[in-house]
């Protein structure tokens, strides 16, 4: 016992556990779910392929989501590439699992998501979703610390400014009732979606 | 003008609001795909990744 490599077994069973984060990231890379899950699938295999250069007691999670990461931009070509995204086929994706009116504000939240800048969408999406730090998405993206919080912090405001202008249009002056409006319509699905779970599955 | 001090600081309350929004909404994205269940798929080709592995 002197490496601490992990053995098949412990790695095998790790990676497992990462399965639903690999397709949850893939998601946000691909235009649809199923070359999402595609993309999920080769680089899960690739992750097992390459267990033998990963040193154990590093986080694993964003080791995987490197080499997801490089697989979608590697392969430009492939059927994964984000399309662009049809806002019909994105309705009825969320609409099959959520209330509604909750999907309605994932709606706006996923097309304003297709309006930022690749990089910018990544990074949100790792740190604001994704539970990664600043300072594994800068690794999983190659990039400097500095450059993963500024493009959150852009994509952040962008996306605000994106969701109000589409939701704005009742109230066309004053940023304020804009973003109060976008608030309530957040508030009410918050409570719908927390209310209605019992009564949600079909 | 104090009219402009009270509204910059509505402005912050109200964009500190927004974000947190946007953030519970952005996980709720996410977390939407993390708790479906694992298609089968997935677990197959990783047993079958790991049987190859005992016959080379």
């Amino acid at each position: 016992m002197t490496q601490p490599t992990l053995d098949d077994e412990a790695f095998k069973a790790e990676l497992a556990g990462l399965i639903p984060h690999l397709r949850a990231f893939a998601r946000s890379l691909c235009g649809n779910a199923t070359a999402a899950d595609d993309l999920a699938q080769e680089a899960m295999l690739k992750a097992w392929k390459a267990r033998a250069s990963y040193q154990s007691g590093t986080n694993l999670k964003a080791w995987t989501f490197t080499i997801l990461r490089n697989l979608f931009y590697s392969e430009k070509r492939r059927s994964w590439r984000r399309q662009q995204l049809d806002p019909e086929v994105a309705e009825a994706t969320l609409i099959a699992n959520d209330d509604p009116s909750s999907a309605m504000d994932l709606l706006a939240l996923r097309t304003g998501l297709t309006f930022l800048p690749e990089d910018q969408r990544e990074a949100l999406i790792l740190v604001g979703a994704g539970g990664l730090s600043y300072e594994e998405t800068a690794e999983i993206c190659g990039c400097a610390v500095g450059t993963i919080k500024s493009r959150v912090s852009r994509a952040r405001k962008a996306l605000a400014e994106i969701i109000d202008n589409t939701q704005g249009g009742f109230s066309g002056d004053g940023k304020l009732r804009a973003s109060e409006a976008f608030d309530d319509i957040m508030k009410q699905a918050d409570e719908l979606s927390s209310g209605s779970t019992a009564d949600a599955t079909n | 003008m104090d009219h402009q001090t009270g509204g910059s600081a509505d402005d912050d309350r109200a964009r500190k609001l927004r974000q947190k929004r946007i953030g519970d909404q952005l996980r709720r994205l996410y977390d939407e795909v993390t708790e479906e269940s694992v298609p089968e798929e997935f677990l197959n080709l990783l047993e079958q990744a790991d049987n190859s592995k005992n016959k080379q």
